[in-house]
């Protein structure tokens, strides 16, 4: 066991080199650079620039440097815990994404623990009783859910939200709580301002596990043992929880792998047009803006949690399900 | 003993400020100041204020009245990078425009100009930084010799504009309040220059930057301070730099003379300004300016601030509206006692085209540079259609040219060549050569090819979209297609620039609002961002590629460069309507519809914004003209206030 998590491990490294220098080349091939960007945004606004102030930013920001140079700072750089330079706002990428970190995680968290909530039980109802009326009616909510595009539901909601309750669009708290230090009414407004992004960004996630729970249960409860179970007088709950369900869950623990680096970068669109505290926005401002060190550090960041996630995972998996070998060699 | 100085200092001051201005003011403390100034932590308000303050009339302006301090209104913006915008709005400039947009003296005491080259700024004795530190002669100075003057701060030379002909002004200091900037030829962009909106600053707060200057910080000291600072190169030119953030304005330490000081540092989504105590401007009731003690920016996505302006989380926003928003914003109005104005846009044009002509393909080439085929695809386009399907019939239709606001404006720049005359079009384009047609009724050029034109668009809205297909309908009567093609911005200017584009679209000439004092260099070649003769541009602004070599443009660059020498009024006018009358007899430019409205949301007791205004960059600042510092919070008003715009 070990032995297999060393080997995992020094296998990350070449795939973190070659993720790496993929980042960089696919950031760098829209035309153009961070400050052309930034003229043609200022121009659109009737605002111009001096040409001599941006050979004199390109030159201090290094982008008149040849790629390769550039790719080699950058990922040297992040060895030692330096993950390079926005040039969007002036500061280190650590100092832009540090504070947002925190407000990303307790999104993403609360939005895992309400698909999950949602999600079980109908999955588990609808296994049990197919192709019943109430069954198709789950379905077909489920359904809506995948279908309906996340932005518009975001968009619906923070109408409705803000008419009929008063709460203030966009944003996760209240403006006046903004950069204060944590209070009671802080934890309130957000409280608040949660359930909107959890409850969108949480449908489609939702019926996709409704979905997957719905079929992988269904393969199970028809199979001798349960059967056998159910002739020898188990209460139907019981043996549904202790027999099927626990088979019918490889799924969920391999979609841990997919959930660590989703609970960083949140979901993007949705973050955007409900304007959240989140990373998502200001990975795909960085993106359009070509900030180059702050998007790449950024993927960078994801690409590590999603291999760490995928071992984690695999790990687990192993861990819970005997019949899954860590080696391909026979017992 | 210090109690009676600083008495004594103070009648001095007040009865210097009663002297120069003529009116017996009896200057009144801010109310939120009260406690500090009786605390003794900050000076009252007679020692704040230079010996001269400027004293504000603004109860002589339309619609405008006197004020009371205090308050806090909040904006939205989109970006972090946004809060720039308090420069542009707030407007404290050596020299600014008034609202008839003749310049006259702000910061400045007074501005002497002799022959159009000489000019001599004279500073307000006592005038201090938001810190409290003297702005003196020296902060002119520090930026000539040590900022703009110094090969490793400033290595590809000073700013353009201090430059004419090449050759960099003469500067002197007269004494601590007077600095002299001479050239030997007129420089008519200089006061112009530290009007815009996006200023020049040739000053800086010298007692703070000189602590990131090596010339003026022990090498030891500056070199931790280079190790600390959050930049890119570890240099200290990087550090003076990211410091020295004058219009960027994201910089708390770095002292102001803006009217509000921003206190927030990034990165950040709510940004905080506080009133400036040492502003250079009172009302005539006495009271310090700016009214507002606090401006509050948060940060929404772009697309949302409209939405959440119509949910009444904005108190003054124009950025990011547009007429589109306008219901949506006017049922929200009702609900949060918001007023939604109607300002003006001053852009030539809302849209226009611009043929390349210096398109590389030669036939295309060679049939833009012909004056008639230009006239007839301006012919083509129906206007008064895009008028009523898309702006409820409520813009201006014509040329890319003046607006009836500008004095240089006649009717027949806008109106020439700018009528629909669908048969005038076919027979010019008839008389040129082009009768050759093919099976679709598509007329063919000379070497065979169908006429279809690839237009090249930035994609900025559904709005060009809908017009660029209603202009693809009438142009094709007169057998010639359109495609338009939307990329990124980037790669649009880029086209433009190698002369790929046969055609691009964006707006119209930046300020159609002109006096014969602001130059008419949008009108000649004279920079690479013109979109019909980038490449011309680029050779008057580098000197690399070709001259024009069409006569009317080689006209128009003479043109723009007599203006240049000319310091006389009179002549500067008939100069502008010389370039006026050649720029719309040759049609470089197609305009369509002009004067769009753009939706303005203020709060209902937010007074002293004009109801109906005009909205754009340069000249007006967008609310800069109009000045934020004299807007207050009518804290007696009823909700009952009528909307101005239902009063129309």
């Amino acid at each position: 066991m070990a032995r297999y998590i060393l080997n995992r491990l020094l296998l990350m490294i070449p795939t973190l080199i070659i993720i790496s220098f993929i980042i960089f080349v696919i950031i760098q091939l829209p035309p153009g650079d961070y400050l052309e960007s930034y003229i043609s945004e200022l121009e659109s606004q009737g605002e111009s620039i001096d040409p001599l102030q941006i050979k004199m930013l390109r030159q201090q920001y290094g982008l008149d440097e040849p790629f390769l140079m550039q790719y080699l700072t950058w990922s040297t750089g992040m060895l030692h815990g330096d993950f390079g330079y926005s040039f969007e706002y002036g500061l280190p990428v650590s100092d832009v994404v540090g504070d947002r970190l925190f407000l990303t995680t307790i999104i993403s968290i609360f939005t895992i623990i309400f698909t999950w909530l949602v999600a079980f039980p109908i999955g588990m109802y609808s296994a049990t009783h197919k192709y019943s009326w109430s069954d198709y009616s789950l379905t077909f909510l489920g359904f809506l859910g995948l279908a309906t595009p996340n932005f518009l539901l975001a968009l619906v909601m923070l109408y409705f939200a803000n008419v009929t309750f008063g709460t203030s669009i966009g944003g996760l708290m209240d403006a006046e709580y903004i950069n204060q230090p944590w209070s009671w009414n802080k934890v309130k407004s957000v409280l608040e301002h949660l359930w909107i992004p959890v409850v969108v960004i949480g449908t489609s996630g939702t019926a996709g596990m409704i979905r997957r729970l719905r079929a992988n249960l269904l393969d199970e409860l028809h199979k001798p043992y349960v059967v056998t179970a159910r002739a020898k007088g188990v209460p139907p709950f019981r043996l549904l929880v202790k027999y099927p369900l626990r088979v019918a869950l490889n799924f969920f623990i391999a979609d841990i792998g997919n959930m660590l680096p989703s609970i960083i970068s949140g979901a993007e669109i949705v973050a955007v047009v409900m304007s959240l505290p989140t990373t998502g926005p200001i990975l795909i401002a960085a993106l359009q803006s070509q900030d180059m060190y702050l998007a790449g550090s950024f993927l960078m960041f994801l690409a590590l949690l999603t291999v760490i996630g995928v071992l984690i995972s695999d790990l687990a998996l192993a861990l819970l399900d005997p019949r899954i070998r860590l080696y391909g060699e026979a017992r | 003993m210090n109690k009676a100085i600083r008495l004594a200092v103070c009648c001095i001051t007040w009865l210097l400020s009663l002297n120069s201005t003529g009116y017996a003011l009896e200057l009144k403390e801010t109310p939120i100041y009260a406690d500090q100034v009786s605390a003794a932590t900050l000076p009252p308000i007679a020692e704040r204020l230079p010996q001269t303050p400027y004293v504000d009339h603004l109860e002589l302006l339309d619609q405008r009245q006197l004020g009371k301090p205090g308050g806090t209104i909040n904006l939205l913006m989109a970006k972090a990078k946004d809060v720039r915008q308090m420069v542009v709005y707030g407007y404290a400039r050596l020299v600014g425009f008034n609202e008839e947009l003749e310049l006259e003296a702000d910061i400045l005491q007074n501005v002497d100009v002799k022959e159009g080259r000489i000019f001599t700024l004279t500073l307000r004795p006592g005038h201090r930084w938001s810190d409290g530190h003297p702005f003196t002669s020296e902060d002119f100075r520090y930026y000539w010799e040590d900022v703009i003057n110094n090969e490793q701060l400033y290595q590809f030379g000073p700013p353009k504009q201090l430059m004419v002909d090449g050759q960099l002004a003469k500067f002197d200091v007269i004494d601590r309040f007077t600095v002299r900037y001479s050239w030997d030829q007129p420089n008519p962009d200089f006061l112009l220059a530290l009007a815009g909106p996006g200023p020049l600053y040739i000053y800086r707060p010298a007692h703070y930057m000189k602590q990131f200057h090596p010339g003026f910080t022990d090498p030891e000291t500056l070199k931790t301070r280079i190790i600390e600072a959050k930049t890119k190169r570890k240099t200290w030119t990087a550090l003076h730099q990211r410091k020295d953030h004058q219009y960027k304005f994201d910089n708390p330490e770095l002292p102001t003379l803006q009217p509000w000081i921003p206190v927030t540092p990034l990165p950040s989504e709510r940004f905080r300004f506080v009133r400036n105590p040492y502003y250079h401007r009172i009302d005539t009731q006495g009271y310090q300016l700016p009214y507002l003690d606090e401006v509050i920016i948060d940060l929404a996505s772009s697309r949302l601030v409209p939405a959440k302006t119509g949910s009444g989380d904005s108190d003054l926003q124009g950025r990011y509206l547009s007429m589109g928003n306008y219901t949506f914003l006017h049922e929200g109005a009702q609900r949060n006692s918001v007023n939604v104005l109607l300002w003006r846009t001053t852009r030539g044009s809302q849209l226009t085209l611009y043929p390349n002509l210096n398109a590389n393909d030669p036939v295309w080439r060679k049939l833009f540079h012909n004056v008639d085929f230009r006239r007839a695809m301006s012919l083509a386009i129906n206007r008064h259609e895009i008028n009523q399907a898309i702006y409820f019939g409520l813009a201006l239709e014509g040329a890319d040219n003046l607006l009836p606001e500008s004095p240089l404006y006649k009717p027949q720049y806008r109106n020439r060549w700018a009528d629909y005359k669908p048969e005038e079009a076919n027979r010019m384009l008839d008389a040129i050569g082009l009768t050759q047609r093919d099976h679709r009724g598509i007329r063919l050029l000379p070497d065979g090819r169908p006429m279809e034109i690839i237009i090249q668009s930035a994609g900025e809205s559904t709005e060009e979209t809908d017009i660029l297909e209603l202009i693809h309908d009438s142009w094709l009567n007169a057998g010639i297609k359109i495609h338009t093609k939307p990329t990124a911005r980037e790669v649009f200017r880029n086209r433009v620039f190698s002369g790929d584009a046969l055609m691009s679209v964006w707006t119209g000439l930046p300020n159609a609002i002109p006096s014969a004092s602001m130059s008419p260099a949008h009108l000649a070649p004279t920079s690479q961002q013109q979109l019909q003769w980038s490449q011309w541009g680029k050779y008057h602004e580098t000197g690399q590629g070709d001259p024009p070599d069409n006569p009317a443009v080689q006209q128009l660059l003479e043109l723009n460069d007599q203006w240049r020498w000319s310091t006389d009024n009179s002549q500067r006018e008939s100069i502008w309507h010389q370039m006026l009358d050649l720029y719309s007899d040759n049609v470089f430019t197609i305009g369509t519809v002009a004067r769009v409205l753009q939706p303005i949301v203020i709060r209902r007791n937010l007074r002293n914004l004009p109801s109906d205004g005009l909205w754009n960059w340069e000249p007006n600042a967008y609310f800069g003209v109009y000045r934020m510092d004299r807007f207050w919070l009518d804290e007696m008003a009823t909700s009952a206030a009528i909307s101005p715009v239902e009063e129309r």
